[in-house]
């Protein structure tokens, strides 16, 4: 088990030139994460012990060269990896842009204003029909219809008026006159013999 | 009473701009191509899982387009689209199922696969095995790291986000991200012997080799 390093053990050191020998102190865990975590260009003073620490102990710089150089053939392999498998996948359709959407936004509406409105024309018209009274085109017609229909009803009723006030029926005029048909049976049998003669 | 209607005007002005705002991510094609490959590698080194990763990567896509509005430019557009891709990744391996399929699946990460992208550098062949050995064993260190300590390696070493960007990300103080960091790292170095005189590694790796 080697001896962890304070910050203000690993600040004392890092004013010295000389380099500490190996297993004597090393950088703790924590130190470690420090360096692997820190930002380049903002050195806190924990960091920068750090850093002057690895320049006197070789144990800790090839440790951290090392787990670096781990790190960093990790990323590059696992990118690696993950760029080729992205490669090998069909690429994705996208939709359309957010212009063209944009701009066919207000078309979307009036197209569905419009169907609304087509849809909602006839009910409209049919409610019209049952509810509100008939317009004045519609009245007329039905007027005329009417007087039709009671002109022909007249009509038939003096038909049987005066069918009622004759003193013979039509269907019985034959029986009432029975002479009359044979007057002119006879009257046709002479016009056809006076014919055959003539041939 | 005018006053009053004029701050009504100004204010519903105001808010009608903010909708119409243009963002980043109006350019969705753009942004896609920008961003897609960096979110896919996060999620897949998280998830190790291909077919998860890609799906949630779309829907990082997705989300991120839906909320566009939302977004107010506070932080950059990387770290918002990680930020969602972590939060799937979060809810995604919550759910019982993913525990199971992860398991089973089929389109798990293999880790030779991984170690096989170790860029060839100059020097022996012995010394790329050993370079490949030691990714597959972190990568396999990395996955049984807990999920908060691995998402914060991952941002930190594969993003090579800054600490304040990973706190902005996760939502977590400094201080935690910076303790989870110090933690997973102290986890890989006790896995790995990093120290020089290690000859570990090199021994298993040359058995391998004869």
């Amino acid at each position: 088990m080697t001896p962890q390093l304070t910050t203000e053990q690993l600040a004392a050191q890092a004013g010295t030139t000389d380099r500490a020998p190996l297993g004597e102190t090393h950088l703790t865990g924590e130190q470690f994460g420090e360096l692997m975590g820190r930002t380049p260009g903002t050195a806190s003073p924990e960091v920068a012990a750090a850093e002057a620490h690895l320049l006197v102990c070789e144990q800790c710089a090839a440790e951290f060269a090392s787990l670096r150089e781990a790190i960093s053939l990790f990323r590059e392999a696992s990118n690696a990896y993950a760029d080729e498998e992205l490669r090998s996948r069909p690429r994705w359709i996208l939709p359309v842009r957010r212009s063209h959407s944009q701009s066919l936004i207000p078309a979307y509406w009036v197209a569905a204003a419009a169907m609304f409105l087509t849809a909602l024309l006839p009910l409209q018209v049919m409610r019209r029909h049952t509810l509100a009274p008939p317009a004045a085109g519609v009245s007329s017609v039905a007027v005329s219809n009417a007087a039709s229909d009671t002109q022909s009803d007249e009509a038939l009723l003096e038909d049987v008026n005066s069918e009622i006030s004759a003193s013979v029926p039509t269907s019985m005029q034959a029986l009432a006159d029975p002479t009359a048909d044979a007057r002119t049976v006879n009257n046709e049998t002479s016009v056809s013999t006076t014919n055959q003669r003539k041939d | 009473m005018a006053f009053e209607g004029v701050q009504m005007f100004s204010s519903t002005s105001v808010s009608l701009e903010n909708e119409a705002r243009a963002t980043p991510l109006d350019d969705l094609e753009n942004v896609v191509a920008l961003y897609q490959p960096r979110v896919f590698r996060f999620l897949l080194a998280t998830l190790r899982d291909r077919d998860a990763a890609e799906n949630l990567t779309q829907e990082t896509f997705l989300r991120a387009w839906s909320a566009r509005a939302s977004f107010r430019e506070d932080c950059s557009l990387a770290t918002w689209l990680i930020r969602i891709a972590l939060n799937l990744a979060r809810d995604h391996t919550r759910t019982g199922r993913f525990r199971f399929w992860k398991r089973v699946t089929a389109s798990a990460v293999d880790v030779a696969e991984v170690a096989a992208f170790v860029p060839t550098q100059e020097g022996s062949a012995e010394a790329h095995l050993i370079a490949k050995q030691q990714v597959a064993s972190i990568w396999e260190t990395v996955a049984g790291l807990s999920a908060r300590q691995r998402n914060i390696f991952l941002l930190r070493f594969m993003e090579e986000m800054e600490i304040p960007e990973i706190a902005t990300v996760t939502g977590l103080p400094l201080g935690t991200v910076k303790s989870h960091l110090y933690r997973a790292l102290a986890i890989i170095r006790a896995q790995h012997d990093f120290s020089p005189n290690n000859t570990t590694t090199h021994n298993a790796t040359t058995k391998e080799t004869e």
